[in-house]
């Protein structure tokens, strides 16, 4: 990455945490989902940085055009009545001890782990990526089309059986 | 290019896109108005300046002036934030269109991808003020967008992508270059349509603006909505009408390709032939349904688009010889 | 590259956190797909670190993505039978495992 790249990266870094944080505290759940939304176009910002150009358009794709929308949907049918619905009270603080040591001993490893900058990016990643899902992973990708089909069923039996 | 560079050029494509967004819905409006008056054998707005051509101007300078009033229970973040998300999208896909050759912001990698990609975020846009305008039929009008959105991004997803079966890339130049002899209108006829009437769904425009539906949702999400923030409704539905339409040109018609005149011209008779196109349907079809819509997409256009996978197969057969 | 890393971990113990200790079911699905998404960076960023030209870890991010949307999808489904069944969304007052 160059040193443009570099601060971009770190700047949308800083916006993705510090939304990731507020999606996690905030006790508004309608304010955690659009917090969320702001979060996955940050990461998909990264992506983009990282010279993972598709994965960044399929990220918004899927993310902020189809997982969003669900759970705005999802809470809108479940919060019928109240228009602002408030999450209850949490639990208090093992959580968050384990939370801070993980993601300390993390940061830790990180920084210790001394790894070297990655190299020139392919231009084609597109074409690259074709070959690689009807390639190597072609397994992947089949097993990935049953997992979909699985999880289609699955929500329609469960949203729909508890109705008869 | 620098960083610096590139990011100077956004900025000033996105002043342009703007203008060009804000500009294009003050020309749809009245022209669509006309049209509609030629339709139902009457002539439309005709007081203001002559034959009414100030008309939208004279709105637009009413809706600027006009209090912003937001119902007393309403979210205020939600509130302020669907119309910007309804109408930011729309200017953003202006990035991958290509005016005529060297005329495109950005000739990515995934253009085409990118161009199905983010007006989907609209959808956040319409749930959100429908949700935040604490009105009953806002609310109903937000779910029935989102509903609508998500299920017709499939079948217009699959129509593209025979298109890009053909074309074997997602770069829209790409796209663009393989129709230099033959259009792929030629070649996917059925391709054009779902995608054409799939869109028509995308950006809420009769027979499938049942979000709206004025007559039994009193114009659905954005009932609450007035001066400068109903305008940004306006600016996303006319902006996303003429992206969706020059996107149909440069997947279907070949873009700027063509005889005689210059590339630019010939791309926007084209997207304006097929704006043209919607504003017949809209002024002749009447609405569906809610759930004769949703069957429609499932049942009808689903199947269709994987025929359309199917021919598209055939079709490269054709070409490859 | 050491950034992305800090980048992920901080993201998965905002993740983590988030799981460990919210109670609303919504709320739940957010914070996992927080963590979903820290690891998906790591994934992209090892990919272009060590197998520029093979992509797995762009694919293994994508496939990350549609299995998150799938749970999603699932997840969602799952909170609104809980909902119709006891009116709220708070994990803690679902106790029964039968009907």
């Amino acid at each position: 990455m160059s040193g443009g790249q570099s601060m971009l990266f770190v700047l949308v870094g800083v916006v993705a945490a510090v939304s990731a944080l507020y999606a996690v505290l905030t006790r508004q759940i309608l304010r955690s989902i659009m917090s969320l939304g702001a979060f996955l176009t940050a990461v998909a910002v990264e992506f983009y940085v990282l010279a993972a150009d598709f994965v960044s358009v399929v990220q918004i794709f899927v993310y902020v055009g189809g997982v969003v929308v669900l759970m705005l949907f999802a809470l809108m049918l479940s919060a019928s009545g109240e228009r602002h619905p408030l999450a209850g009270a949490d639990r208090p603080g093992l959580g968050a001890v384990l939370a801070y040591l993980v993601g300390g001993g993390l940061v830790v490893a990180s920084l210790g782990a001394g790894l070297p900058e990655p190299g020139k990016a392919p231009a084609q990643t597109v074409d690259l990526l074709g070959r690689s899902f009807l390639g190597g992973q072609l397994f992947a990708f089949e097993l990935m089309g049953v997992v979909l089909l699985a999880a289609v069923v699955a929500a329609l039996v469960v949203a729909r059986g508890e109705r008869q | 290019m620098s960083g610096a560079a590139t990011f100077a050029w956004g900025a000033l494509w996105g002043a342009v896109s703007l203008t060009i967004v804000g500009a294009l819905t003050t020309v749809l409006v009245l022209v669509e108005r006309k049209i509609s008056g030629r339709i139902q054998m009457r002539v439309g707005p005709m007081h203001t300046g002559p034959h009414g051509l100030l008309q939208t101007v004279a709105d637009i300078v009413k809706l600027l002036f006009k209090e912003d009033v937001r119902p007393a229970r309403a979210d205020a973040m939600a509130f302020r934030l669907g119309p910007l998300l309804t109408a930011v999208p729309a200017v953003l896909s202006f990035a991958v269109i290509p005016f005529g050759a060297p005329l495109i912001m950005r000739d990515l990698n995934v253009g085409v991808l990118y161009f199905l990609a983010v007006p989907g975020v609209t959808a956040v846009g319409l749930l959100l003020a429908g949700w935040a305008s604490y009105d009953n039929y806002s609310f109903l009008g937000g779910l029935r967008s989102s509903a609508q959105f998500i299920s017709y991004e499939i079948p217009r997803t699959l129509a593209v992508v025979g298109v890009v079966m053909l074309a074997g890339s997602l770069r829209v130049s790409a796209v663009l270059e393989a129709q230099r002899t033959v259009p792929f209108l030629v070649l996917e006829p059925l391709g054009f349509v779902l995608y054409l009437v799939t869109t028509l769904a995308e950006v809420n425009r009769t027979p499938f603006d049942i979000p709206e539906a004025e007559s039994e949702l009193v114009a659905g999400y954005h009932t609450e909505y007035s001066g400068f923030r109903w305008a940004l409704f306006f600016l996303a539905e006319y902006g996303a009408l003429f992206a969706a339409s020059a996107f149909a040109t440069v997947l279907f018609l070949g873009g700027g390709n063509g005889p005689l005149l210059p590339a630019f011209v010939w791309f926007l008779v084209k997207t304006l032939a097929i704006v043209f196109l919607t504003m017949w349907i809209r002024w002749t079809l009447p609405r569906f349904r809610s759930d004769q819509l949703m069957r429609l997409a499932w049942k009808v256009f689903l199947p269709l688009s994987l025929v359309n996978l199917v021919l598209a197969g055939l079709a490269m057969q054709v070409v490859a010889g | 590259m050491t950034a992305v890393l800090v980048l992920s971990a901080v993201l998965f113990a905002i993740g983590l956190f988030g799981v460990l200790t919210r109670r609303n079911a919504i709320t739940l699905l957010v914070s996992v797909e927080v963590m979903m998404n820290a690891a998906n960076l790591n994934l992209v960023a090892f990919s272009r670190l060590y197998q520029p030209e093979l992509m797995t870890g762009q694919v293994f991010a994508i496939l990350g993505i549609g299995v998150a949307a799938c749970e999603a999808a699932v997840g969602l489904a799952l909170i609104l039978t809980i909902y119709r069944r006891y009116g709220s969304t708070d994990v803690d007052r679902v106790r029964l495992l039968r009907e």
